[in-house]
């Protein structure tokens, strides 16, 4: 059985700044794994590399045995990678459930152009009870009709999670969800990745600065310093090692 | 080989012409990410001015050109906040109100001067400065020194004063400069006010020369385009390459090519860079570049 | 529920093709609106192509009119030399348009917006010089005069002849509502939400699984090959094809119609032809005191509805049903 996610000796400089040097670890499982590391640590560029977003310089990305570091965005979306960003992103100007829709809508240009002519509503049909279902395990039913653009600032990080699980991904990364949320709220995204992991089984790689958040959420957490995975392993282990603290301190 | 030396004169003084305007469009599109299609009315209005101010209020046509950069500062402050302040995000938007600047001022030149160009006669258009076989005016050397000197003045106030500096860190980060205190709203004045006297000036200085006419912005601002693709948008050393080389390689191309298809020269090259290479000679490439 | 919406818009859309059929029976005694509304449905179509573009997609192209130039050339070619009859000729002119758009395109489209814009300017400069210049093909700065119109069509109940005003009309309202049907199928379907994600936010888009630039791709060929359709129609309208027709005074002016009309509608481009074809000085040779106000009413628009005028008049519509919601809801409390 290939790991799911195997990361091997990734680096990617920007303009003489080395933000990731050579960075390794190996996701065998599902689970949901927490990346964390003081600023600066290259998380996010780690992240993007991953999803395509940037192009790694040197070293390779394997998602279940298949290199994916040389294609580009859309096609490792379709082959089951998923994520959210740091500034939280959806559509504004379409409602939670078009958002929703549209992240499950099969985006092959053929199929999409077959669709232009043969209008059959059933795939949309289908989703669209999969969708409210979602959206009402995060208290969004009620805004189902309403612009994203119109939703607060929680409420809008619920959906992008949601519209990134709709076309079930295999690996779903989540840049700094919990960031800007109230505690309450945050109680409810807990709940729900649990939920959906539970429900899914898919690997999980949350990169957060909320320490209490990742550490009640995350069965594994991986440190990253200065562009390297610094030291893995369970919370309880992590919390305790000295070189991390000295990483956060130093 | 005299023919070649005569167009590359001719070439500097229309670069230096293009100079001017793109040196105005770099600052504003720098400062504040728009793209001013409306540049070359600000070009003709330079014309048109400079002949009011000279056959009307003052004889001396130094002076005009002086009252003409500061009246287009003005023009250009009013323009950035009547229309492009509140413009800076949508740029389909930019391009109509552009547009109907552009509509406004020709026919208005129209309306106040008629439709048929104006001729400017000023003494330096009439000396003759002879260059081995070759003579020009002494309005072509009055161009090129009056673009060096605006490029040494640009740079002098860029460098060496706090509003020069102020210009520079809007470009760079308008977010940090407003935490730092800079006034950005000011800034935006100041950079169209910058940039309408250059193109005013441009005008002033080629409307004797040529003729003064309400379309007379046209070409200008479409070479001046290309300019500063070509220099790197946001680049003013850029801008002055760029203006130079267009300039220079227009006016050689007639060596080889009927002037008809001079502009598909200008064209040709502009398409050619922004596939090759869109950031320009000295821009910098970001990230979403091909 | 969804059934009936549906239904409602097909009968709309059938009494709005009815009515556009019906024009030249009601105008049957008015020969310049018929010529006019003609006229309006030449510029409706390329307008239409861009609205693809430009409105629901987000990408900017000034040159867009070039590639009309290129649809009319190859089907004026066609026509005046007996090539080919009216259908091939306006088919291979779209099939032309569209080829210039992809060639243009794959290169053009990885491009950032502010270059994208200028490169369509360049692209469309450079067709209106070769239309200009390559005499021997083109005719160069006189153009191609003498293209015969279609021959007369019998259709059994009757016999269109579009030698004549009346009998052109109906094809040229053919040829639009076939892009009209065109354009609404796209726009409704999951390719269309692809472009409107595109638009939105194009790195969510392409994270979501889109491939952003086959998509600019494709929809720039079919806007491209729109124009063409309608260059060809107009070419046959004009009798003529002239270079001056798909210059970039033409440029801007199909870029005002589809943003001025309202782009991202389906009849924001529609309206913004009939207004600026109904409103004739505004085009040709314009009386210089109405080219201010026009000016100023564009730099107006521009500042005041940023929507164009369809999503002004959608904006109104909506407040004034809000106001009186308002008000039953006070009557009820």
């Amino acid at each position: 059985m290939p790991d799911i996610l195997e990361v091997d000796g990734v680096s990617k400089s920007f303009g003489g700044v080395r933000a990731v040097d050579g960075a390794s670890f190996r996701i065998k499982a599902p689970g949901i794994y927490g990346l964390i590391g003081p600023n600066g640590a290259g998380k996010t560029t780690l992240f993007d590399m991953i999803c395509g977003r940037q192009f790694a310089d040197a070293g390779s990305i394997c998602l279940a045995g298949v290199r994916i570091d040389r294609l580009r965005v859309h096609q490792r979306a379709r082959l089951g990678v998923a994520r959210t960003f740091q500034e939280c992103r959806v559509l504004e100007e379409e409602s939670c459930l078009d958002n929703v829709l549209f992240a499950a809508q099969d985006k092959h240009l053929g199929t999409e152009m077959i669709q232009t002519f043969d209008r059959r509503d059933g795939p949309r049909h289908a989703v669209t009870e999969e969708a409210e279902r979602l959206l009402d395990l995060v208290n969004l039913r009620p805004l189902v009709a309403e612009a994203a653009g119109t939703l607060s600032y929680g409420q809008r990080r619920l959906l992008e999670i949601i519209c990134s699980l709709i076309a079930k991904p295999r690996l779903l990364l989540l840049d700094e969800p919990a960031s800007g949320i109230n505690p309450t709220l945050l109680n409810v995204l807990r709940d729900f990745l649990l939920r959906i992991f539970a429900e899914r089984r898919l690997v999980l790689i949350i990169v957060e600065h909320n320490m209490e958040f990742i550490m009640s959420l995350a069965s594994h957490i991986l440190v990253m310093h200065q562009g390297r995975v610094l030291e893995e392993g369970p919370p309880a282990a992590i919390q305790a090692s000295r070189r991390v603290i000295d990483a956060y301190l130093g | 080989m005299t023919a070649l030396l005569e167009q590359i004169v001719n070439g500097a003084m229309m670069g230096a012409i293009y100079v001017l305007v793109a040196l105005g469009m770099v600052l504003i599109f720098g400062v504040m990410e728009i793209l001013n299609f409306a540049h070359g009315v600000l070009f003709m209005a330079g014309g048109y001015l400079c002949d009011v101010f000279v056959l009307h209020l003052t004889g001396s046509y130094p002076l005009a050109v002086i009252l003409t950069m500061v009246t287009l500062a003005i023009i250009g402050v009013a323009l950035e906040r009547g229309v492009f302040r509140r413009l800076r995000v949508n740029v389909p938007m930019q391009i109509v109100a552009s547009l109907g600047l552009i509509l406004m001022a020709e026919n208005g030149a129209v309306l106040l001067f008629g439709p048929s160009a104006l001729q400017l006669t000023v003494p330096s258009v009439h000396s003759l400065v002879r260059v081995g076989e070759l003579s020009f005016t002494v309005q072509h050397f009055i161009i090129i020194g009056a673009a060096v000197a605006s490029i040494a003045a640009l740079q002098l106030f860029l460098r060496r004063t706090r509003l020069g500096a102020a210009l520079r860190a809007t470009s760079q980060n308008p977010e940090a400069a407003r935490v730092i205190g800079i006034d950005s709203d000011r800034v935006y004045r100041l950079t169209f006010a910058v940039a309408s006297a250059l193109a005013g000036l441009g005008g002033a200085l080629l409307g004797p020369l040529f003729l003064i006419s309400p379309q007379m912005g046209d070409l200008p601002l479409l070479k001046g385009l290309t300019a500063i693709v070509l220099g790197g948008m946001g680049s003013i050393p850029g801008a002055i390459v760029g203006g130079f080389a267009i300039g220079i390689i227009e006016a050689v191309s007639t060596l080889f090519i009927t002037t008809d298809y001079r502009d598909m020269v200008v064209f040709a090259v502009l398409i050619a860079i922004l596939l090759v290479r869109p950031w320009g000679l000295f821009g910098i490439r970001v990230r979403g570049d091909a | 529920m969804r059934v009936r919406a549906g239904t409602a818009r097909l009968a709309i859309g059938a009494l709005f093709a009815a009515a556009l059929y019906l024009v030249p029976v009601a105008f049957a005694g008015s020969p310049y609106v018929l010529f006019t509304l003609t006229l309006t449905l030449c510029y409706a179509i390329p307008a239409m192509g861009l609205n693809l573009l430009l409105g629901y997609t987000g990408l900017v192209s000034l040159g867009h009119m070039g590639f009309a130039g290129v649809g009319a050339y190859v089907t004026a070619l066609l026509m005046k030399h007996g090539l080919a009859s009216f259908v091939p000729s306006i088919l291979a002119g779209t099939l032309a348009a569209g080829l210039v758009g992809v060639l243009t395109g794959v290169p053009c489209l990885r491009l950032r917006s502010h270059y994208f814009i200028i490169v369509t300017l360049a692209v469309g400069m450079m067709l209106f010089l070769l239309f200009n210049n390559l005499d021997w093909l083109t005719g160069g700065a006189a153009g191609l005069p003498g293209v015969p119109r279609p021959r007369p069509l019998d259709l059994g109940f009757a016999v269109v002849d579009p030698r004549r005003p009346a009998g052109f009309y109906l094809l040229a309202a053919t040829a639009f509502l076939l892009v009209f049907v065109i354009q609404y199928a796209l726009v409704h379907s999951d390719f269309g939400r692809s472009l409107a994600a595109i638009r939105q936010d194009e790195t969510l888009a392409a994270s979501r699984g889109v491939d952003v630039f086959a998509h600019k791709l494709t929809i720039f060929a079919v806007s491209a090959a729109i124009a063409g359709l309608g260059g060809g129609v107009q070419v046959l309208f004009l009798r003529a094809a002239a270079p001056q027709s798909f210059g970039f005074l033409e440029d801007v002016n199909v870029v005002l119609i589809v943003i001025v009309g309202g782009s991202g509608s389906l009849f924001g481009p529609c309206l913004g032809a009939l207004l600026f074809v109904a409103l004739p000085e505004a085009l040709r040779v314009a009386d210089a005191f109405r080219m201010v106000l026009f000016g100023a009413a564009l730099v107006a628009l521009a500042l005041f509805a940023p929507r164009g005028l369809w999503g002004l008049a959608a904006t109104v519509a909506r407040k004034l049903r809000a106001d009186r919601s308002v008000v039953a809801r006070a009557g009820h409390s």
